[in-house]
């Protein structure tokens, strides 16, 4: 049974349970009430409808899956950039379980505060900006699968969907838009510079790391996690590739915007980079996608270098790719609490000066290893 | 001019730093828990100097005012207080809600009764609640656990009563700083002692027939005490002086030859002086404001 079948038998319990209430509503009610109810219900009951809801339920799914596991992200963040420092983290809040409760706790205060938009704002800019942001960084999860059955898929067989990785990263790469269009309709200097150094960072980042994810698409000649993650059964891409699994790792950190490469949001030169002028659950939002990015960007490492679901058997393939994606998040925590903060012009150094050439002798190592016939 | 290209090396900027912080994260997560101090629940053990809430020693403290003297907030006040041991007494009392705890009151104090304590959770919600009496924040025990840091040494204090002016500390004193000054008016003599000069030998106490002399361990001021002036002509023998004093250095002789022969061919008891033994005096001012004859001048000190 995978994650299509089980939302559509829900679906289809669910909808026999409404419609037995709405035709029996229909039975007793005068003729030209009951064809009505009894056109709705067959349009409710009929396989395409059903399908569209099946999908539906499946996003929800992922997207509750998505935000515990955010939740978690930023516990461990926060717990262990305490450890590291010396003190405790999150303590009080939810004492025995570590301090979890304490992101829920954060997030009610966050949600009480008064959200205010600035009078010169660009209104309907500054209200999308956060909507495009957290939506297409959630939408970058839509083709990520956690396994074969777990995923989202569109028929009972459980086909993934083709080129989702593609789709993926296309769809990650939409954040520098929203960044861009949230400094520019804040109206403060401050976040117009971090908005044009986000679109730069990622722009110049963006080169090296879709070079190491050709060099994958070469490896496994496919385009869909599926095919990437089955060409992997020998061995991790991360052993071969192992520079491209680097490069992809330095990559994602510029990515997604954490400490050694969040010049965007430098707390000591711009005061919160483009997020400046955002409060309340607004900057909640922000803050948490930041999370649920490096969510999105483990998951794809996981998926394209370290074997994505594939391990031993006891644990299932799920929770292989949730300790995965888990160890690749703690591994950018702990980048992002021990290194300082590189300067705009080493950051564009760092990155067309080392990492292209490196991303280029990665692709130049997998084409090898294909045509020598050995993947 | 181009500026100075750092060199980025993968060593020094990457992995030193992740496996310093590791091992910091191992350390304090795994071996050991982390440096900081849950507060209300584990508290810090602070040192002895630290300066928070006053303690006052009731029995060594002699009432004499120069903490509310000193008191650049002025936030301390003498305040009259019923003891059933001590009986009625006066005793300093703080606003700590002005306080700034510059530990002047603790220093000047000739008797070391005032300390400031580690006690530091001082907040409330009300400002009355910050006006300490003197029961308030009595605290007898408090000086005997820790060591203070004040310098004290023996010196000979003198017991005008009992002297008679024999002369013999005198002569005894090896480093020749006692010294027989007269009495002005009473045709008696009083030794003198150059506390600078003194070493704390102790032999002017050996020697004195009388034990008029006895060696008291004294404290060592920080501050230059303002010393009284006694004007002869001005004093009329009222004793108001030797009431107020705290320390005990006023002692009140009779002026032999003043007597008065009235009608009935009586004659009046002498006139008395007041007589100040100036190594016992603490500089507090408080015979200056009794004196209503402008018998004692102080310069320094204010008369209200």
């Amino acid at each position: 049974m995978n994650l299509f079948t089980f939302c559509f038998g829900l679906i289809h319990w669910l909808t026999d349970l409404i419609n037995n209430i709405w035709y029996w509503l229909g039975d007793h009610l005068p003729w030209y009430f009951g064809d009505f109810f009894t056109a709705v219900g067959d349009f409710a009951r009929s396989h395409s409808t059903m399908v569209v809801m099946t999908i539906l339920l499946e996003g929800v799914v992922i997207v509750v899956v998505t935000l515990i596991n955010v939740l978690n992200f930023i516990w461990i963040d926060r717990k262990m950039s305490g450890r590291i420092f010396d003190f405790y983290g999150p303590y009080y809040v939810g004492y025995r379980i570590g301090g979890w409760l304490q992101n829920l706790a954060d997030g009610v205060k966050l949600f009480v505060k008064e959200i205010i938009t600035p009078a010169k704002a660009d209104k309907i800019g500054f209200l999308l900006a956060p909507v495009i942001f957290v939506g297409s960084s959630l939408l970058a999860l839509a083709t990520v699968p956690l396994s074969p059955d777990f995923a989202i898929a569109t028929n009972p067989s459980g086909a993934l969907v083709p080129a989702g990785v593609l789709f993926s990263f296309a769809i990650f790469a939409m954040a520098p838009f929203a960044i861009l269009l949230a400094g520019w309709s804040s109206n403060n200097k401050y976040t117009l510079i971090g908005g044009l150094r986000s679109a730069a960072q990622m722009m110049s980042y963006e080169i090296p790391m879709l070079l190491c994810v050709a060099s994958v698409f070469l490896m496994s000649g496919s385009l869909s996690f599926d095919g990437v993650v089955n060409a992997q059964s020998n061995i991790w891409f991360a052993i071969p590739l192992v520079i491209g699994f680097i490069v992809f790792l330095v990559c994602l950190v510029a990515e997604v915007e954490r400490t050694p490469f969040d010049i965007p949001e430098a707390e000591s030169e711009l005061v919160e980079g483009w997020t400046t002028e955002y409060g309340g659950m607004r900057f909640g939002l922000f803050m948490m996608t930041d999370y649920l990015r490096g969510y999105v960007g483990g998951a794809l490492a996981t998926a394209l270098f370290l074997g994505g679901w594939l391990g031993p058997e006891p644990i299932p393939g799920p929770i292989w790719f949730l300790i995965k994606a888990y160890v690749v998040f703690t591994v950018l925590a702990w980048m992002k609490w021990s290194l300082p903060r590189v300067r705009i012009d080493q950051i564009l150094q760092l990155g067309w000066k080392r990492l292209l050439p490196l991303a280029v002798l990665n692709l130049l190592i997998a084409a090898a290893f294909k045509t020598m016939g050995w993947f | 001019m181009e500026a100075e290209k750092q060199k980025l090396s993968v060593t020094g900027w990457v992995l030193i730093p992740m496996y310093r912080t590791m091992r910091q994260f191992i350390t304090s997560t795994f071996r050991g828990r982390p440096n900081t101090i849950l507060y209300p629940e584990q508290k810090l053990v602070l040192p002895q100097i630290f300066r928070g809430l006053h303690t006052l020693d009731f029995k060594k403290c002699i009432g004499c005012g120069n903490c509310v003297n000193i008191c650049p907030n002025e936030c301390m006040w003498l305040e009259k207080v019923d003891d059933p041991e001590l009986g009625k007494i006066e005793r300093p009392g703080v606003d700590i809600g002005r306080c700034l705890f510059c530990n002047f009151c603790a220093e000047v104090c000739p008797t070391c009764a005032i300390h400031l304590s580690t006690e530091y959770e001082l907040a409330s919600n009300d400002r009355e609640k910050f006006r300490l009496g003197p029961k308030a924040i009595r605290d007898d025990k408090f000086a005997d656990t820790f060591v203070e840091e004040r310098q004290r040494r023996p010196v000979p204090v003198l017991n005008l009563d009992k002297c008679n002016g024999c002369e013999a500390c005198a002569g005894e004193c090896p480093e020749m700083c006692i010294a027989m000054m007269p009495i002005e008016g009473t045709g008696k003599k009083k030794p003198e002692i150059a506390l600078p000069k003194c070493t704390s030998c102790g032999k002017c106490a050996v020697v004195c027939p009388e034990k008029a002399l006895t060696m008291t361990e004294v404290y060592e001021s920080y501050f230059d005490m303002p010393e009284p002036k006694f004007m002869l002509k001005n004093c009329t023998g009222c004793q108001a002086c030797l009431k107020a004093c705290p320390a005990e250095a006023i002692y009140m002789m009779e002026m032999p030859g003043t007597e008065k022969t009235l009608k009935d061919g009586k004659k009046t008891k002498p006139k008395k002086r007041a007589v100040f033994v100036l190594d016992k005096c603490v500089g507090c001012g408080r015979c200056f404001r009794a004196c209503k004859f402008k018998a004692i001048e102080m310069p320094g000190v204010k008369k209200e």
